[in-house]
């Protein structure tokens, strides 16, 4: 899947059930977040969720292309550590 | 006896008579002042109680016969037959005080009136209700939101907010310690 | 969402703080300064730019980032603090008060006030000098913040778990990890995801997040805390000086039930503390856990260990410990308060008034069965409920200082404006009074201060031709005084000139010519409507508030006001004011049926209307007390009550404002409680009434305005007498 917009307070409610969907439907579930132009806590959040909840059913859940202030925001949080497994959400966000 | 969703009439001071109000049916306690019997719609009436307790402020018109403590709020009392330019009421042990919800510009107030003594709760349908006649009823037309007809007797309907509009009766008073205004200021509240 | 909340709380930190600003330069540029002041002035500085980053006003960051490199080099010793750079910072102070104006308001800055700023940071930039320009984007802010970091850097660590609302409130945390990498070097983070709920319960607007910082700073505690400042209410944060305990290592990790062994790692790789000590310190938990941890163990500090190990000399710790007791110190200052919304305090006060009502009914119906017991209980509950009322009201006591300390700045500018040179001297900034007392005071003060710049003080020529020193005083001072708060605002200027007052107050018809008139009733002109002793206009007094909305805005608060002036030595005007308004001790009289309050604090004593007294007086309203004439009102006949007077009649002798005068009533009371209820609008042109209260029994009794009876029976007998002599000096 792809997310072309704001990923902020005001469009989590929107895009959790997407994310949630991307998981339940897709083998390989990713989001593409070149189009991503703002993202605050509460996007970071729904990422960690939907990594959460695919590694639950034993899936990987993949963030593709992060377009520049999404890298910021995950080098800020350090999500690239939080996840020690094999899996590696933001492995470019340094 | 609170207000409720369907209060309608909430004539906007200003508006004499609307018609919208007078037309709905609607519950009028109907009550006797100096021998004459009044009406005011039950809606603005919040409680009727025993006349007792009154305490007197001086300096006042006569029409303000003074304060009652209500249940921990101090609430003023009229003499609505002084209001109207007759005799004072006198007590008696029908004598009651109706508490009326009365509306200015920005907020509510509860106002005891004295009454000679309380009839009935009666429904007038709007088509029961006459506009007042422009002289003939003692009192000024303004004061008054109709006529309603009660088994072939009318009966004054009021407008309690203009007859309680406490700008006039305020004004009254100014009127009634003119002689005290020797300096500028007012008496602090 | 709440964006507004924040948004407010946010303009409503950056006045406070701006208002400290202005306080502190004032200091400076009077020639005082101290380097608490600085490092005061630069937090100050700080926090408004940092803030102003979490909302992304960028303006506001741009131009205080200027203002902080400036303070920075000052606080560093690089720079000194002359008048000259004092000045350019309060102007500097204004922008940014300008700027934050605008965002609250919503608008854009205009043209010339951009210019202003623009000029501002070119002369900020000069003493930069080799440094970084002043226009800094927020990004290079982070960078400077980060490396500009010098001396003792310490490691701190950060525990903050945001609330769930935070978002709601507008806020994202993230923003406040970006401001943290402003006061230091973020070295460690840790994410915490582990409070998200399962997928379908978790709401994507709610905040589950924490974080577990790294910092290395060489900021101090409050400057840290102060970063967390718009989510404080809202979030739990620890943080951990560099020289915390082992022990508190143990309880951040306690606080963490899912991610012990995750924290203990981060503080190990951070380099918090070591591997061993950290095994140390979990075997210190487990034997607490297991409850046969001593005291010793639990009081072992990270330093100890290490001086065990011989890496650190024990000065050293002595003094870090020091340092951590001050910064210990300092935050359990800071928490002593809290914000509390005035609805709530209102509601409390008024409840505990219909508390007091209700003990003064139990005490009654005490007092008429006569039961000794109940008495006795009764009074012991009368006098908590006395305490609780006391301290209810205390609540919404403020001292008055800060509304004081305002008018340092409007003397510095009003003064450069009338090209006078003039002091302002504060006293007793500490004296207290109720809050909504303090907010409408302060424009009539306001106006009194001008009036007494613009007006009062003489021009420095006439002021060295009469031997005075050039520099003109305006004093304010501020006391209690017979159960009330006396303000007084003056001046050492010329004092009030009888004649012109006289002459104008002709002119304007204000009284006939050739009236006699006092001293001081020719001074109490200047309060008449209409009245300006303004000989020419200015743009001070043609602000269209006269000293008579100063006297009505004062009289609204049950106050006076009076003038106390001497021709060539200057004028004072003396406000009173009561001390609250919600409650008053009150003196009970009978006057036939009626009961009349009398605040308690007018009273001055009781005596007997005797017989004899009666005879003597008869036909005169006066009696002699104790060789002294005492003029009285009969209240009976004031308030034309009827009935007959009592055998025995009584005076009470009331004070106000030196006023003496005594209230014939039939009975005496006693002394009581009393809440005051106001009448409402049918009852504003009342005299001598200033409100209602409840009785035990359950009747309504009036309040006594003394003032206004007072100032009724004075303007009656003037009137009637058509002549100056009062009846009440």
């Amino acid at each position: 899947m792809r997310i072309d917009q704001r990923m902020t307070i005001y469009t989590a409610a929107e895009l959790k059930p997407r994310l949630l969907a991307e998981i339940a439907d897709s083998a390989v579930p990713s989001v593409d977040l070149s189009a991503v132009q703002e993202i605050d806590a509460a996007g970071l959040q729904l990422l960690l969720l939907a990594r959460r909840e695919a590694a639950a059913v034993g899936r990987e859940f993949r963030i593709l292309e992060p377009s520049e202030c999404v890298r910021e925001v995950l080098s800020l949080a350090a999500v690239s550590y939080m996840d020690s497994g094999p899996t590696s959400l933001g492995g470019p966000a340094t | 006896m609170q207000t409720s969703a369907t209060v309608a009439p909430r004539g906007a001071a200003g508006v004499p008579t609307s018609h919208a109000a007078v037309q709905e049916p609607q519950q009028y306690l109907t009550f006797v002042i100096g021998g004459e019997t009044f009406a005011i719609g039950i809606l603005r009436i919040k409680e009727i109680i025993e006349f007792s307790g009154l305490t007197t402020v001086p300096m006042m018109p006569e029409c303000i016969r003074g304060v009652i403590n209500l249940r921990g709020a101090v609430v003023p009392v009229l003499d609505l037959a002084t209001r109207f330019g007759r005799k004072p009421s006198e007590a008696t042990r029908r004598t009651c005080i109706v508490i009326v919800e009365v509306e200015s510009q920005d907020d509510k107030q509860d106002i005891g009136v004295i009454v000679d003594a309380v009839n009935e709760v009666l429904e007038i349908p709007g088509s029961e209700i006459e506009p007042p006649p422009s002289f003939g009823t003692k009192l000024r037309p303004d004061l008054i939101r109709g006529m309603g007809k009660i088994g072939g007797r009318f009966v004054i309907i009021l407008d309690t907010n203009r007859v309680l509009a406490s700008e006039e009766i305020g004004a009254a008073s100014r009127g009634g310690s003119a002689e005290a205004v020797g300096d500028p200021i007012a008496a602090a509240a | 969402m709440n964006l507004d909340q924040a948004f407010e709380t946010y303009v409503h930190e950056s006045r406070d703080l701006l208002q400290q600003m202005e306080e502190l330069l004032l200091e400076f540029s009077q020639g005082r300064s101290d380097p608490e002041s600085v490092n005061a002035l630069f937090r100050a500085a700080h926090t408004i730019k940092g803030s102003a980053g979490l909302f992304g006003l960028d303006g506001i960051v741009d131009f205080t980032h200027g203002v902080e490199s400036v303070l920075d080099l000052v606080r560093d010793g690089a720079v000194p603090m002359t008048p000259d750079l004092a000045a350019l910072l309060l102007e500097c102070r204004d922008h940014m008060a300008g700027l934050v104006e605008a965002v609250a308001a919503g608008t854009e800055l205009d043209d010339e006030a951009l210019r202003t700023g623009a000029e501002l940071q070119r002369q900020l930039g000069t003493y930069l000098g080799g440094e970084a320009s002043a226009a800094q984007s927020p990004t290079a802010v982070v960078e400077t913040g980060g490396s500009g970091v010098a001396g003792d850097e310490g490691y701190w660590h950060i525990s903050v778990r945001f609330g769930r609302d935070v978002f709601r409130n507008g806020m994202d945390p993230l923003s406040f990890m970006r401001f943290l990498s402003t006061v230091g070097r973020i070295v460690a983070v840790t994410t915490l995801a582990h409070e998200i709920p399962a997928a379908d319960e978790m709401d994507p607007e709610s905040c589950y997040l924490g974080f577990e910082i790294g910092l290395v700073s060489a900021a101090d505690q409050s400057t840290i805390e102060g970063v967390f400042d718009f989510v404080r209410d809202d979030c739990t944060l620890q943080i951990l000086p560099p020289t915390s305990r082992a022990a508190d290592y143990v309880a951040l990790i306690e606080a963490l039930p899912a991610d012990e062994v995750r924290v203990g790692d981060l503080l190990v790789r951070c380099g918090a503390i070591t591997e061993a000590q950290l095994e140390a310190a979990l075997r210190i938990q487990g034997a607490e856990a297991a409850g046969i941890g001593d005291a010793a163990a639990q009081a072992r500090l990270i330093g100890e260990i290490l001086i065990a190990q011989k890496s650190v000399a024990p000065p050293v710790v002595e003094a870090a410990l020091d340092k951590q007791k001050q910064l210990r110190d300092g935050k359990a200052q800071e928490s002593r308060f809290i914000r509390v919304d005035a609805d709530k305090l209102d509601r409390l006060i008024n409840q505990i008034g219909e508390l007091v009502i209700a003990g003064a009914g139990i005490n009654l119906v005490a007092k008429r069965r006569g039961a000794a017991d109940l008495l006795e209980a009764a009074s012991v509950l009368g006098t908590l409920v006395e305490d609780v009322r006391d301290s209810a009201l205390q609540l919404r006591m403020v001292p008055i200082g800060a509304t004081f300390n305002r008018f340092q700045r409007v003397v510095h500018d009003v003064a450069r404006d009338l090209n006078k040179d003039i002091a302002l001297l504060i006293n007793g900034g500490d004296t207290e009074l109720d809050k909504t007392m303090v907010e409408r005071i302060a424009d009539p003060l306001m106006h009194l201060v001008r009036n007494a710049m613009d007006h009062g003080i003489e021009p420095t020529e006439v002021r060295v031709q009469n031997g005075k020193p050039a520099r003109g005083t305006v004093k304010l001072n501020a006391y209690h005084d017979s159960g009330g708060i006396v303000i007084e605002v003056g001046d050492d200027g010329g004092g009030l000139k009888t004649d012109r007052i006289v002459a104008k107050a002709v002119s304007r018809g204000l009284i006939p010519e050739g009236a006699a008139l006092t001293q001081r009733e020719i001074h109490e002109l200047i309060f008449e409507p209409g009245f300006s002793t303004a000989s020419q206009i200015n743009n001070l007094s043609g602000r269209g508030v006269g000293m008579d909305v100063v006297k009505s805005s004062v009289t609204d608060l049950r106050g006076t006001v009076e003038v106390d002036s001497r021709e060539g030595e200057g004028t004072t005007i003396r406000i009173r004011l009561p001390l609250t308004l919600a409650i008053i001790d009150g003196f009970l009289v009978g006057v036939n049926d009626s009961v009349f309050v009398v605040p308690l604090d007018m009273v001055e004593e009781c005596i007997e209307f005797t017989d004899a007294a009666r005879t003597e007086a008869r036909g005169r309203e006066f009696v002699n007390l104790r060789g002294q004439v005492l003029p009285f009102i009969q209240i009976r006949d004031l308030f034309e009550i009827g009935g007959q007077p009592a055998r025995r009649e009584n005076i009470l002798v009331v004070r106000y404002a030196g006023q003496r005068a005594g209230l014939v009533v039939d009975e005496l009371l006693g002394e009581a409680q009393t809440v005051i209820k106001p009448l409402g609008k049918l009852f504003q042109k009342v005299r001598g009434i200033g409100g209602s209260t409840i009785l035990g029994d359950g009747r309504v009794a009036l309040i006594m305005d003394i003032p206004g009876l007072l100032r009724h029976v004075h303007g009656k007998a003037t009137n009637r007498e058509g002549a100056s002599a009062t009846a009440l000096q």
